[in-house]
């Protein structure tokens, strides 16, 4: 294999692994707050990309109109499926699978409504930036792979002063340290949790709307990416949002070099295996200390 | 012959605290020995090293005279070493009398096949594993309730549906942890009297208490921990005239 | 993982419960059972279509039985058993269409696969706890269905193999509807009753005892690894035969038979019947296959439908049908 093509696997690798990174982080700021593991992540990446292009399309608002527009549909989902199916089932405290089972099969209601309502047809959006992809040697760098990778990194620097500097962001810090000493700190642990849905829900829908341009979304893409975030969160040892971030980027690469070298038909397979050697061998990731 | 178990230098740290200090001490293969020690002494991690739930840093604990430092909690089970929960654990689903009789476990065979075909020699055991079981609860006097699901009894009458189901395992040396918390005047004299009995039958017991009545009326020896460290060991009169006790409980 | 949340005083709700009559609690236990016998004896006597729908819902309820030992009795998860359903399908399609074995054989055969692979992931997948043993096993479950869309050399990928004969043994051979029903009837039943026979000994207290504190059952001396280890291996043997049996019946096979779509019937099966218990699959597959047969022409509904009445039955009703009738027998002084 040429150097070249390596070069550029590499590059595409590591603009969809932050993608992976920021539903990662999705994944971790829920944990954090609730102990929960949710799996309709997936869903709300398919929305960012589907409902920026219904705004687009459908309404003819302006790019930026649509994009703010499904990013905050999306989150207002997230404290909707918060209040309705997480609420109760935490309440009662549920087991984790349970959880897990209930947030899977909100996934599936969200994906069956798009179909229903909207179509079974893949749609892609615009790039934000059309001009030919810059050259660096061999290999082509598009202006939406910048996009991507400078639009995550914005918002991870931005997480990393919400939760250092603000008192939210502190509080859910607290929270996920100990729920129990949060709340007798007299922390509004339930609002944090409507509050971590809601980030993380926006978190996943900035995700799709930075990598819709580059592939495309349709109403089924959402479990592949619940389960690559997942990864990219066990990577990082999780709980941990910036290891998660590391963790989609380690996840990106290895599955692009896996295609080049394996062919993509075993790309889910490849990101599956490295899933099954982290559970078995480093459940608490890579920065995580080893039981 | 040997201790039933020997404590040596047992010590536990985790990172920078040290939550079992250096403990050693014996338990004879007769009566009654007790642990106590104000809260945050160590007891519950001096008894996790014991039961096997954790594993000492440094220092040995010998069951029968064999080392079982590293041995699994389900090992030293089978050896004859039977624990209770601080915080009762019933198995929630099942009847009082189902819960003995897992308790029974060890001391019954049958897998797999034995459940398919049913046939007479199992049917002749699980007959003698629930006669054993409801006598058990007679013993304990949940005789009346045999059959109600374990998490409907009340919090005194879960603690001694566990004694039961521990003693139904046959143990030579049971483990009680805090076996009298949230029982009432009543419930811990009747608990009082069990201990007793079962010592009597030659089982070592050994248990970890606050309600400082129940281990002067039970026990025949008692061990006094504080800090990780053990300050006092002897009969319960000796030790409540010792002034290193007196200071650790006033102090 | 059972939840016995301490706000609510038990003996409270003992007390509550001690007033119904126990031939009621009777009654209630015995209701699925009815609707058991009455759907599968509708089908028997009515033929045709239904008879299809009951067919298919009878395999479902090997699975889910096979389930519902690891899940139900033993308090584990997986959201990967259609991997097992995989190779028992997969092989009985192969063997009898390219190899010309009997379905018997490359059922046998397929179950020593199944045994064989749950053997080998279920040692280092069964020392996860909760979200990683879930994501485990979903992982499982994944890859098993890519190896079926991607291995196109045995499996012909999205294309599916088809022409796999009826069900035999021996001369006999299963091909009308009614022949079909009656081995899928007594195949299921042996199922149940298997279940049955678990449930009520050493064997399925020690995973009762697991289910309830695996702490606890330790201390007991109960080798909580091997016996998770052997509810795994029961309930893939299930999962197994149930995906051998699904290929002879339909005739045909593809990866989508056992996908991700697969479990998540099966958790709704599992839960509408009512987990641990071991009416709760039978009837929970029979009810949710009838239902969407009921608004037919509505099939892109069907799968919004199975996942909204998921969501409610894990919010309103964890127990089940089946778990009701239960809670009344039980409790019932």
């Amino acid at each position: 294999m040429s150097g070249d093509l390596l070069m550029q696997s590499l590059v595409s690798g590591l603009a969809i692994g932050c993608v992976y990174g920021l539903i990662g982080i999705g994944f971790c700021v829920i944990y954090n707050a609730s102990g929960i593991v949710n799996f309709a992540q997936g869903a709300f990446v398919m929305l960012g990309g589907m409902l920026t292009h219904v705004g687009l399309k459908t309404w003819h608002l302006p790019y930026w109109a649509a994009a703010l527009f499904a990013v905050v549909a999306v989150a207002v989902l997230g404290v909707v499926l918060e209040r309705i199916v997480v609420r109760p089932l935490w309440r009662r405290k549920a087991p984790v699978f349970v959880m897990i089972l209930a947030t899977l099969a909100a996934q599936i209601v969200i994906e069956r409504l798009t179909f229903l309502l909207v179509d079974d047809q893949p749609k892609t959006l615009p790039v934000f930036t059309d001009l030919p992809p810059l050259k660096l040697g061999a290999v082509a760098l598009s202006y939406q792979t910048l996009w991507i990778v400078a639009g995550s990194l914005a918002i991870v620097a931005g997480l990393a002063v919400f939760f250092k500097s603000t008192l939210t962001g502190k509080a859910m810090r607290a929270c996920a340290i100990d729920r129990e000493a949060a709340l007798l700190q007299a922390i509004p642990v339930s609002r944090m949790l409507a509050l971590a849905f809601a980030l993380s829900a926006a978190l996943g829908a900035v995700a799709g709307i930075l990598l819709t341009p580059t592939q495309y979304t349709a109403f089924n893409v959402g479990v592949p990416f619940a389960i690559s975030g997942f990864i990219a969160a066990i990577i990082g040892g999780f709980g941990r949002p910036f290891g998660a971030f590391l963790g989609g980027l380690m996840l990106g690469v290895v599955q692009s070099v896996a295609i080049l070298s394996l062919g993509s038909g075993l790309k889910s397979a490849a990101a599956l295996s490295v899933l099954l050697v982290f559970l078995f061998f480093r459940p608490a990731g890579i920065f995580g200390v080893a039981k | 012959m040997t201790a039933r178990l020997t404590v040596e230098n047992a010590t536990k740290r985790f990172g920078g605290l040290v939550a079992v200090d250096g403990v050693s001490f014996e338990v004879p293969t007769t009566g009654v020995t007790a642990v106590i020690g104000p809260n945050g002494a160590g007891k519950t991690t001096l008894f996790n090293l014991i039961s096997g739930a954790l594993e000492p840093t440094s220092g040995r604990v010998l069951f029968e005279g064999e080392d079982v430092t590293r041995l699994a909690p389900e090992k030293r089970a089978a050896r004859g070493l039977v624990r209770t929960f601080q915080l009762v654990k019933l198995f929630a689903d099942l009847t009082a009398v189902e819960n003995v009789a897992v308790g029974a476990h060890l001391k019954s065979r049958g897998g797999l096949l034995a459940a398919l075909l049913g046939t007479p020699a199992t049917r002749a055991m699980e007959r003698r594993v629930d006669e054993k079981a409801r006598a058990l609860l007679d013993r304990v006097g949940l005789g009346a309730v045999a059959d109600r699901r374990a998490d409907t009894l009340s919090y005194g009458r879960r603690r001694l549906l566990e004694v039961a189901r521990a003693l139904a395992a046959e143990p030579r040396l049971l483990l009680l942890d805090e076996p009298a918390a949230g029982l009432d005047a009543e419930e811990s004299a009747r608990l009082s009297s069990l201990i007793r009995a079962v010592a009597a039958e030659g089982t070592s017991v050994l248990l970890i208490e606050h309600d400082m009545q129940l281990v002067m009326n039970t026990a025949d020896q008692v061990v006094v921990v504080d800090f990780g460290r053990k300050i006092a060991q002897g009969t319960p009169a000796e030790v409540k005239a010792d002034p290193a006790v007196i200071a650790a409980y006033l102090g | 993982m059972t939840n016995s949340p301490d706000t609510i005083s038990p003996e409270a709700i003992g007390k509550a419960f001690a007033p119904v009559p126990r031939g009621l609690g009777a009654i209630l236990g015995f209701a699925p059972w009815l609707v058991v016998v009455a759907l599968i004896g509708t089908a028997l006597v009515v033929g045709g279509y239904i008879s299809t729908v009951v067919a298919f819902a009878l395999i479902y309820a090997l699975f889910v039985s096979g389930l519902n030992v690891f899940m139900g009795l033993t308090a584990q998860v997986s959201f990967g058993h259609n991997a097992f359903a995989a190779i028992g399908g997969y092989t009985s399609a192969v063997l009898t269409t390219a190899y010309d074995w009997s379905p018997i054989a490359a059922m046998g055969a397929g179950l020593a696969g199944a045994l064989a692979l749950a053997a080998v992931i279920g040692w280092p997948t069964l020392r996860l706890k909760g979200h990683y043993l879930s994501m485990g096993t979903l992982a499982i479950g994944l890859i098993t269905y890519e190896i079926a869309v991607q291995w196109t050399s045995v499996t012909q990928g999205y294309m599916g193999i088809s022409g796999i004969p009826s069900l035999g043994i021996g001369r006999f051979e299963a091909v009308s509807d009614r022949q079909i029903l009656v081995v899928l009837t007594l195949t299921a039943a042996l199922g149940a009753w298997c279940v049955a026979r678990i449930r009520r000994s050493r064997f399925g207290r020690a995973l009762a005892a697991i289910a309830g504190s695996e702490e606890a059952a330790r201390a007991l001396g109960i080798d909580v690894a091997s016996y998770k280890l052997a509810s795994f291996l029961i309930s893939a043997g299930y999962a197994s035969i149930a995906g051998s049996l699904f290929v002879h019946v339909v005739g045909y096979v593809s990866p989508e038979v056992f996908g991700l779509h697969m479990v998540i019937l099966a958790f709704t099966m599992l839960y509408v019947g009512g987990i641990g218990t071991v009416v709760g699959p039978l009837v929970g597959a029979l009810l949710v296959s009838m239902l969407p047969e009921t608004f037919r022409g509505f099939r892109d509904y069907q799968d919004l439908a199975y996942g909204a009445a998921l969501i409610a039955i894990l919010v309103y009703a964890p127990r089940g049908l089946a778990g009701l009738a239960e809670l009344f027998r039980k409790d019932a002084p």
